[in-house]
């Protein structure tokens, strides 16, 4: 059998490609997956390793983390060693930073050495001696610190000033502090200080009691645990994509096989005829699989390869900050997605095999064999398909009941798998349905389409998997992006807010706060300075009926009732010191009134009032706020600077909300992304699957578009039917996986949403589940192009005499 | 067998066909025999034609320069043992294939001078084919099969069209299939189905490639008959392809082929 297994190999190897590429696309995001993944724990090892980078040995606790060193003993141990030695820890100590305490700071050492820097220069300089500091740049953020800073770290006897002269960046988790100082400065709170680890150059000579020496590298390892989960939840979540586009693959290979194996019939038949068993037969075609599989698996290793240490970097180059750098190829993963490669091939050329054998030799030697045998399903099949739709829509009622995870999973799971059982009925109803709308072309796609349905349900399955959960996934996050955007938009209602307690605000700031490069919008807030009872200093109160044009939540913050005043107590640093409901009297110049005192936030230290009361307390009212929308994708930051430069002059406050508004858009829109993109991986596949059942079948019906030529249909005409049978299949299955997504993410929303967020409404973005049936539709029409062009060359004279 | 009268009468004068052996065919060049085809009494006229397949080692040629005249509302078989050429030149007559020397104008249009496009526009309005297997599409009803040609037209399939096709079934003795699927069908009424197909936009000129190839002879007498009473009684051309000479029997003209050459 060895010559028929080459030879048929040779011959049909052009029909296998598009399985190849199926098989080898799903491979490449497995070993992509791994890549990326082995990268990301480098890139964590190496910045976890930072400190000791220039290390030969780490001297860290015996049986950590149970036991530690004792400080006195590491820092005798360190002194001994001088510049060959760097001590990493920090001690916790109260900082004073403009006016500000904070109760707990870490504050650890930087070397003056430059072997022994490990903390990357964000802007200023280096601490070099005594009385400087360098700030964390995350820790300055928060706390309003900048170059020029003066800290007072440690209280009492132990306290001591220090200026910033710099800001650093802190890789390093185990070494991180908020402040470093120079190690004789930091010994000034040796009783306070904790060291877990030196690193050493050179001989270490007696180490301090309770420690160890190790490989830098094997140290690295030990406190890689804490990282880990990290890595580890990122790595789940891609196999379980990866895991989606496996299946797709698998379904566009095991329809491969079914239509190639039952075009060779003949061939099969012919064998069994000559005098080759069954078992013979059925061993070199599994042969067959085998070594397409191999091949597809090890191409798409190395495609996978390729493309992950590409991104990576890409990676480097667009963002460089994300922990991830070219790793040597994890072996595991390699041979894991080589392994899946086969296995799924193999796995999926059983069932077809199995089925052509069982075709008697003579009957598939006759010559009425018309196109391909009907696969059907029978009536009792189909009763038993609608068993677990049936039950899927139970389970799914129930979860929405009792907002059971488990529930909506169990039911999505069954739902789904009653519809792809039901496929082979389903599907060609479904195609038949616009029967009328492309004319007599459209008719004979139609029909053609209908003809084989347990073929085109397979096809049809493939892009119904990838649709349904794209489409899901875009209406979920929709939904949750909705109800957070509306969540915190209650919390942070103003994404900047400029408030004056003196003097009015002039209309020359509001204009320059306006001209602010990503301001989208600015309004004055009218109001008038009062001495609220209760409150130190002055306070100013404000009506705001404008409010709706800048709020993030439509200006329902401001509707606030006569009789009431309203109090950000978020702006408050350790509260106003009043309470909800309190009674307190606001007096302005010779007026006053009494107010019940409401709690919100989001809009900085002014009272909010409803305009009648302003207009009693005050018949000359100023601009004391000014309230800012900011432009979608401003930096926080910077804009927050922009507005303290303008604000500064006339001694007005900046409350800046933006920061987390902003971060939490550009989470979510990178999960978003990235969720499409790595579904958009299984899509693809399954349009490589159209049209390689298009492809295939267009092989078996070359003697009736013959047929069709010679009666009169021209090229043109032929393309189009073949475009028509490719559309009404990709447009069909589209259709209805995003029926089928939309309702599942109903189902999530009814389950795991609205439990959690009250206000959330459920929200389907038509703007892109337009795009995505578009696109998939119109991919699927590209898929006919080839298989068109190729049946639409043959003469009709070629095809007549086609065997 | 029915005996109806045809509704739509071609040629009124029934012409008692001839036997015998054929006549040569006087030279004539192209233009005459275009004009004896636009006259009507030449349906189809063919001048040198040749056709090779394959090049160098495997080169085979198929036609070596066929003359040939094909009278109209006559019934004419091709005859030749397999290789002879005759399929190759029955292409090339119908439009299907380029010759790639020689002429060939049929209904008075010149074949050769067409491109693709026209080509098929020609074989639709002036063809029809019946050829040995592989006549219907399998999805399609018989009266789908029958009404194709006018649908490829793109022309919309009103009553008389609907009414011209149940005429033929009844005609050809399918009419109580017309709902059924080719599976459904025996060999004898497929081919019959495909006859009427091929009727139903009056060509002027019906091919039939081996027609009766599968089939048995009891069945194959009645398509034959059929063939023959499509060329007496609707005044239709017909051009008939085989090996078999109880069939080419049934014939008014017989064309023998030997090696890419008429004998």
């Amino acid at each position: 059998m060895r010559t028929v297994f080459l030879a048929s190999l040779r011959t049909h190897l052009r029909r296998h490609v598009a399985a190849v590429v199926a098989v080898a696309t799903a491979v490449a995001f497995v070993v992509v997956v791994g890549v990326l993944t082995a990268g990301a724990r480098a890139a964590l090892i190496e910045r976890l390793g930072a400190p000791y980078r220039n290390a030969d040995l780490v001297v860290s606790p015996v049986g950590w983390p149970a036991s530690h060193m004792k400080p006195e003993d590491v820092i005798a141990f360190a002194e001994r060693l001088g510049e060959n030695a760097s001590a990493i820890g920090r001690a916790s100590l109260p900082l004073r930073a403009g006016g500000r305490r904070i109760p707990e700071a870490g504050v650890g050492p930087i070397s003056t050495v430059e072997r022994w820097r490990w903390q990357p220069l964000e802007s200023g300089r280096f601490a070099v001696r005594g009385g400087e500091a360098v700030a964390d740049v995350h820790f300055a953020l928060a706390n309003d610190v900048s170059i020029g800073d003066r800290l007072v770290i440690g209280e009492g006897a132990a306290a001591a000033a220090v200026r910033v002269v710099g800001l650093v960046e802190s890789p390093s988790p185990p070494a991180q502090a908020d402040v470093y100082v120079t190690w004789p400065q930091l010994l000034r709170w040796r009783d306070r200080l904790h060291l877990g680890s030196v690193a050493v150059r050179g001989e270490a000579g007696t180490l301090p009691p309770g420690g160890k020496a190790q490989s830098p590298e094997a140290f690295a390892e030990e406190r890689l645990t804490a990282v880990q989960n990290q890595v580890d939840s990122v790595r789940v979540m891609l196999l379980l994509f990866a895991g989606v586009a496996v299946f797709v693959a698998a379904v566009v290979v095991t329809n491969t096989f079914a239509i190639l194996f039952a075009q060779r019939l003949r061939d099969f038949a012919l064998l069994r005829c000559v005098g080759a068993t069954r078992r013979q037969v059925a061993r070199s075609v599994r042969l067959e699989a085998a070594a397409v599989g191999t091949f597809a698996s090890l191409a798409g290793a190395v495609a996978g390869a390729a493309l992950g240490y590409g991104l990576i970097a890409a990676i480097d180059l667009v963002a460089p900050d994300t922990p991830v750098v070219a790793a040597a190829p994890p072996p595991s993963w390699l041979l894991g997605g080589v392994a899946v490669g086969l296995v799924v091939t193999v796995a999926a050329a059983w069932s077809p095999t199995r089925r052509v054998l069982r075709v008697s030799p003579l009957a598939a030697l006759r010559p009425d064999v018309a196109a391909g045998p009907r696969t059907g399903v029978g009536r009792a099949r189909a009763a038993l398909a609608v068993l677990p739709a049936a039950a899927g829509f139970a389970l799914l009622a129930a979860a929405v009941m009792q907002h059971g995870v488990a529930l909506m999973l169990a039911g999505g799971g069954a739902l789904f798998a009653g519809v792809l059982l039901l496929g082979p009925v389903l599907v060609p109803r479904l195609i038949r349905l616009p029967i009328g709308l492309f004319g007599p072309t459209g008719r004979l796609a139609a029909e053609n389409a209908a003809r084989n349905p347990r073929r085109t349900a397979t096809t049809a399955a493939a892009l119904l998997v990838g649709v349904t959960l794209t489409t899901a996934a875009l209406t979920g996050m929709a939904t949750w992006r909705a109800a957070l955007d509306e969540h915190i938009g209650g919390r942070h209602p103003i994404d900047l807010a400029l408030t004056s307690a003196k003097g009015p605000v002039g209309a020359d700031v509001l204009d320059r706060v306006r001209r602010t490069p990503g301001v989208e919008r600015a309004i004055a807030v009218p109001g008038a300075v009062a001495r609220v009872s209760g409150l130190d200093g002055p306070f100013p109160v404000v009506a705001a009926p404008a409010a709706a044009e800048v709020a993030r939540d439509g200006g329902a913050f401001a509707q606030v009732e006569p009789g009431t005043i309203k109090i950000d107590f978020e702006a408050f640093r350790s509260g106003p010191g009043l309470r909800p409901g309190e009674q307190v009297t606001v007096r302005v110049g010779e007026r006053q009134a009494r107010l019940r005192v409401a709690a919100g936030s989001g809009w900085g230290p002014a009272g909010v009032v409803a305009p009648q009361t302003l207009a009693a307390l005050t018949g000359t009212p100023e601009p004391h706020a000014v309230w800012v929308r900011a432009a979608p994708g401003a930096d926080p930051a910077r804009l927050g600077g922009d507005l303290d430069e303008l604000a500064d002059p006339i001694d007005a406050t900046i409350e800046n909300g933006l920061r987390t508004w902003e971060s939490l858009d550009r989470q979510l829109s990178v999960l978003s992304w990235s969720v499409l993109g790595l579904l958009a991986v299984a899509i693809v596949i399954a349009l490589i699957g159209v049209a390689n059942t298009l492809g295939l079948s267009v092989l078996e019906r070359v003697r009736e578009h013959a047929l069709l030529r010679a009666l009169g249909l021209t090229r043109a005409g032929l393309r189009r039917t073949l475009a028509i049978e490719a559309l009404l299949l990709s447009a069909t299955a589209t259709l209805l996986g995003t029926v089928l997504g939309v309702g599942f993410a109903w189902s999530g929303y009814e389950t795991v949403i609205r439990p959690a967020l009250r206000e959330a409404a459920f929200h389907i973005p038509w703007p892109s589940l337009g795009a995505v049936v578009l696109a998939t539709t119109l991919a699927g029409l590209l898929a006919a192009v080839l298989p068109a062009r190729r049946a639409a060359r043959v003469t009709p004279a070629a095809g007549l005499s086609f065997d | 067998m029915d005996h109806r009268e045809p509704a739509v009468p071609g040629d009124a004068t029934a012409r008692p066909y001839e036997r015998g052996p054929y006549r040569p065919v006087p030279q004539v060049d192209t233009a005459t025999a275009v004009r004896r085809a636009e006259q009507g009494t030449v349906a189809a006229a063919a001048r040198g034609l040749t056709k090779t397949y394959g090049l160098g080692d495997v080169r085979v040629p198929a036609l070596r320069g066929v003359d040939l005249d094909l009278p109209r509302g006559r019934f004419t078989a091709i005859m030749g043992p397999s290789g002879s050429g005759k399929s190759t030149l029955m292409h090339c007559l119908a439009g299907l294939d380029r010759p790639d020397g020689g002429t060939v104008a049929v209904a008075g249009i010149e074949l050769t001078s067409l491109d693709d496009d026209a080509l098929t526009i020609f074989r639709r309005e002036h063809v029809g084919f019946v050829f040995q297997a592989f006549n219907l599409l399998p999805m399609l009803t018989a009266a789908e099969n029958i009404l194709l040609p006018l649908e490829l037209g793109g022309q919309r399939v009103d009553d008389a069209a609907r009414e011209r096709a149940r005429m033929l079934a009844e005609i050809l003795g399918v009419a109580d299939r017309l709902g059924h699927r080719p599976a459904e069908l025996s060999g004898g009424q497929q081919q019959r189905v495909a006859i009427a197909r091929a009727l139903i936009t009056r060509p002027d000129l019906l091919f039939a490639d081996e027609p009766t190839g599968n089939l048995d002879s009891a069945t194959s007498t009645e398509v034959l008959d059929h063939l023959r009473r499509s060329a007496h009684e609707l005044g239709q051309t017909v051009v008939m392809v085989t090996h078999d000479r109880d069939a080419a029997a049934y014939a008014d003209h017989v064309v023998t082929m030997r090696d890419g050459r008429i004998v």
